[in-house]
């Protein structure tokens, strides 16, 4: 939920998340439309928009992938609406086609992309560095140290992409993203969703003579923009000395505070614009300077502009980056603190940041678990069951959400994870190719409506005989329940219509759907071992849809409204201590006792009842039945 | 004004954001600057969760490791897991809960193992083992111990010059359940009044 700050009064300093205060920026630049598709860390921006677009009146969607939100966002611009388009940085890759496009035909009203960046892969599959993308595009990139810049940023970049008519790529981070902090409000002006788009064929319309013509203007407007940027605020020098620091982005915060913490004499030239470095500024910086240090999160964007300005200059001054900072992970007070005192010819072990002793005592790893009544939990288990009861051998094809985390022990039924959609890609290949294995890809409902459909449409085209298993909990559950084609409601709470999955299989001309609700572990078994026996036995692609709604989403909204959910509890005499429950099930709700018993957390129990239907001696009873309105919960 | 650091560690779930927000927004509200870091992970509920809150005269979101005035645990491993990050002559307050990773065969450690190692761990910091669970079931379950927690760290004295406890109570009273969630503030407040004493010096 939104912190109701985000509307907040003119001068009022609130605490926003980095995602809300980017909100509340754009808000502040007079947006009328905003798109995304979820993403960690990127997803609480639009999130933010649709709590409130109703009431400030601004259209505010959740697409189907980033390239639709992309494209559409980018049209709001061109019929002059002022525009953000929000994504997690893979989401560019998605979006990367139309992102390329739409830099050659520029903007008319500003358009604002948010590729949210994920140094450490806090919740992603890679570390990738977008700012690339911003100079293969000609598209600046904005990168934000703190909450309070990330607002003033998105404002002054719809301004500064409609003045020089090229979109803004803004590159926070999840420490900006995902940090609370304090933010300044200024004046709200949001705008009514209405353009209209004025033909402009010659520039419009990229086929290549058109594109010819494209290609100068950007490449003219990227010197217009090399220039500007060097008087935006985002970029400024901080003291003066001979050895200058240049910090970028978030690693500003760290070098600031590692620099004022051990007292250094050095001058801190803090770049908000990485791309296009702001050349002037820097040179300037730079000029009495003997040695540079660049610090600056995963690759050298930075570092590489820096070395060619020195080079081409014939300056005479040092230029290191990477050789003290480092490539992997995100930044940190210490990693920066020893780059600085190394780089000084100090010694690094001198900064006051030392860890302490860990305990001497093995502690268990808490790794990442499907919730109390999660569904995926009940699929694996009956999937695994099916598998075996006609002695396959599967492949399991995986994909990215929730599910995923049957790539864990007890289950291990994700045996390939690449990015969104691939399952079904992948298990075209695996089909065709891998020799007495059958391919199962597994993928969820908003994975299938974001990449999937093609996928699926090659597999029936090419009659690939795999399996399809989507996961269909009615919401995007790993990024936080948002709502997709599978729910039947938009972002911004209208009722809208639901896309049944096995209608779209069908459309797409499979043969064999099944649907079934994998609560009912025997239903989930039988539906499963059919589906698998008709792709053996026919050689043809099957979908088998596991419909039942994301057990934390109805839970939620149970504890919200005080419905009384089911209670499951063990019969002491009953129990063996077998610990198939708690072992080969492992719901988190149920605990062990020292004799091994299980128990079951009456406060964390979610009342699906699947355990009981897992547990081989009947040991586990309901002991509260639900509300009659529980049951009306689930859609 | 300085700066005061506090990790605050738990098992997703736990209601630590809430706990991390309330105490940045009283602290705004106090007139000091606030940094919240969070981490969302992979998975909503059940994994190791941690933020970083800092208060006062910072810029950086995360506490760099032995720079952490205050480790709050909400879960017993979780606090275990961190010791290091505690500066030394710091304050470790760990909740008296354990919850089991759901991990097929796991061991988990007994409540006196935990507490002995991280005593031995942490050195000169003072340790602090808050009856959370029991507290929190006087006011209605489990779901309550953030903020017992967060009445424990008040009771400490720690967050004298940083957050005042009226802006606290003010905050608290802002949350959905504010009367459960104001009475378990004041628990863990009475608590740490009688059996902490500030971990600065
Ligand atoms: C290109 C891309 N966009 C967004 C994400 C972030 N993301 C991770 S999983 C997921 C969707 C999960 O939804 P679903 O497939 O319905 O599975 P569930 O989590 O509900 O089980 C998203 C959007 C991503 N990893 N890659």
């Amino acid at each position: 939920m939104p912190s109701p700050e985000v509307l907040g009064p003119p001068g009022a300093e609130v605490l926003l998340l980095g995602n809300e205060a980017i909100a509340r920026g754009a808000l502040e630049a007079g947006l009328g439309f905003a798109s995304a598709y979820p993403g960690t860390p990127s997803t609480e921006i639009v999130e933010t928009l649709a709590s409130v677009a109703k009431k400030l009146g601004i259209y505010v969607e959740w697409s189907t992938n980033e390239k639709v939100a992309l494209e559409a966002a980018f049209a709001a611009s061109a019929s002059g609406v002022r525009a953000l388009a929000a994504m997690k940085h893979v989401g560019l890759n998605v979006a990367a086609d139309a992102f390329m496009s739409i830099s050659y035909v520029g903007v008319r009203s500003g358009l604002l992309i948010v590729s949210a960046e994920d140094p450490s892969m806090w919740s992603s599959q890679n570390e990738q560095d977008n700012r690339f993308y911003g100079m293969m595009a000609y598209v600046p990139v904005f990168e934000p140290h703190s909450p309070a810049e990330a607002k003033e940023m998105a404002a002054t970049a719809l301004d500064f992409s409609e003045k020089l008519g090229t979109p803004i790529l803004m590159t926070p981070t999840t420490r900006v993203s995902h940090t609370r902090g304090p933010v300044k409000l200024g004046q709200l002006r949001p705008r009514a969703p209405k353009g209209y788009f004025k033909k402009d064929p010659k520039r419009f319309t990229l086929i290549p003579a058109h594109a010819r013509e494209r290609r100068k203007a950007i490449i003219e407007r990227w010197m217009r923009v090399k220039e500007a940027v060097n008087d935006l605020p985002f970029n400024r020098v901080e003291g003066s000395s001979r050895v200058v620091i240049v910090a970028s982005g978030i690693s500003y915060a760290y070098v600031r505070e590692a620099v004022d913490r051990l007292g250094l004499d050095v001058a801190v030239a803090k770049v908000g614009t990485p791309v296009p470095l702001p050349a002037r500024l820097v040179r300037e910086a730079i000029a009495g300077a003997e040695r540079v240090l660049v610090v600056e999160e995963l690759e050298p964007v930075v570092e590489m502009q820096l070395k060619d300005l020195v080079a081409s200059e014939g300056l005479d001054v040092e230029v290191h980056g990477k050789d003290y900072v480092g490539y992997e992970g995100e930044m940190t007070l210490d990693r920066a603190a020893r780059a600085i005192l190394e780089f000084m010819g100090k010694n690094p072990l001198e900064t006051p940041w030392r860890a302490g002793n860990t305990v001497d005592l093995e502690l268990p790893e808490r790794p990442p678990a499907m919730c109390p009544g999660c569904p995926h939990r009940a699929t694996y288990f009956a999937l695994r069951k099916a598998v075996n009861s006609l002695s396959l051998k599967a492949v399991y094809s995986g994909d990215i959400g929730c599910y995923s985390l049957g790539v864990l022990p007890p289950f291990q039924e994700q045996d390939l994870i690449l990015e969104m959609g691939g399952s079904i890609g992948a298990a075209n290949g695996l089909a065709r190719v891998a020799e007495g294995q059958v391919a199962i890809a597994i993928i969820g409902d908003s994975t299938f409506y974001h990449a999937g459909l093609p996928a699926l449409a090659n597999a029936v085209y090419n009659g690939n005989p795999l399996l399809v298993l989507v996961m269909d909990n009615r919401v995007t559950a790993m990024t936080g329940e948002q709502p997709n084609p599978s729910t039947g409601i938009t972002a911004m709470g209208e009722k809208a219509r639901w896309i049944p999955i096995e209608d779209v299989a069908r459309g797409l001309g499979v043969e064999k759907v099944v649907v079934f609700d994998p609560y009912n572990l025997k239903e989930a078994f039988n539906a499963l071992r059919d589906a698998l026996k008709y792709v053996v036995d026919n050689k043809k692609p099957a979908v088998a849809v596991a419909r039942r709604a994301c057990s934390l989403y109805i839970d939620r909204i149970a504890r919200r409204r005080g419905v009384e959910t089911p209670l499951y509890a063990v019969v002491e005499d009953k129990c063996t201590a077998c610990g198939i429950c708690y072992n080969a099930f492992t719901c988190p709700a149920i605990m062990v006792k020292s004799d091994g018993k299980a128990w079951i957390d009456p406060d964390l129990c979610t009342g699906c009842g699947v355990c009981a239907q897992v547990c081989p001696f009947n040991a586990i009873v309901k002991v509260r039945e639900g509300s009659p309105e529980w049951e009306k919960l689930w859609f | 004004m300085g700066r005061l650091s506090i990790l605050a560690a738990g098992v997703g779930g736990q209601g630590i954001i809430t706990l991390a927000s309330t105490l940045a927004r009283a602290a705004v509200a106090s007139g000091t600057k606030a940094l919240v870091a969070e981490t969302h992970g992979l998975s909503q509920r059940g994994g190791s969760v941690e933020v970083h809150i800092r208060l006062g005269d910072v810029h950086a979101p995360l506490i760099a490791p032995g720079d952490a005035d205050v480790l709050i645990g909400l879960e017993l491993i979780e606090a275990a897991r961190r010791v290091s990050h505690l500066r030394s002559g710091g304050l470790l307050l760990a909740a008296d809960t354990i919850l089991r990773p759901a991990v097929p065969g796991v061991r988990v450690p007994s409540r006196e193992e935990l507490v002995s190692a991280m005593r031995r761990a942490a050195g000169d910091a003072k340790v602090v083992v808050v009856p959370a669970r029991e507290l929190a079931s006087k006011v209605g379950g489990l779901l309550f111990s953030n903020m017992v927690m967060l009445g424990a760290l008040a009771g400490s004295g720690i967050l004298e010059g940083f957050v005042g406890v009226e802006e606290l109570e003010r905050v608290i009273g802002t949350l959905r359940r504010r009367e459960e969630n104001l009475k378990a503030f004041r628990l863990g407040l009475d608590y740490c009044s009688t059996h902490c004493s500030s971990g600065r010096g």
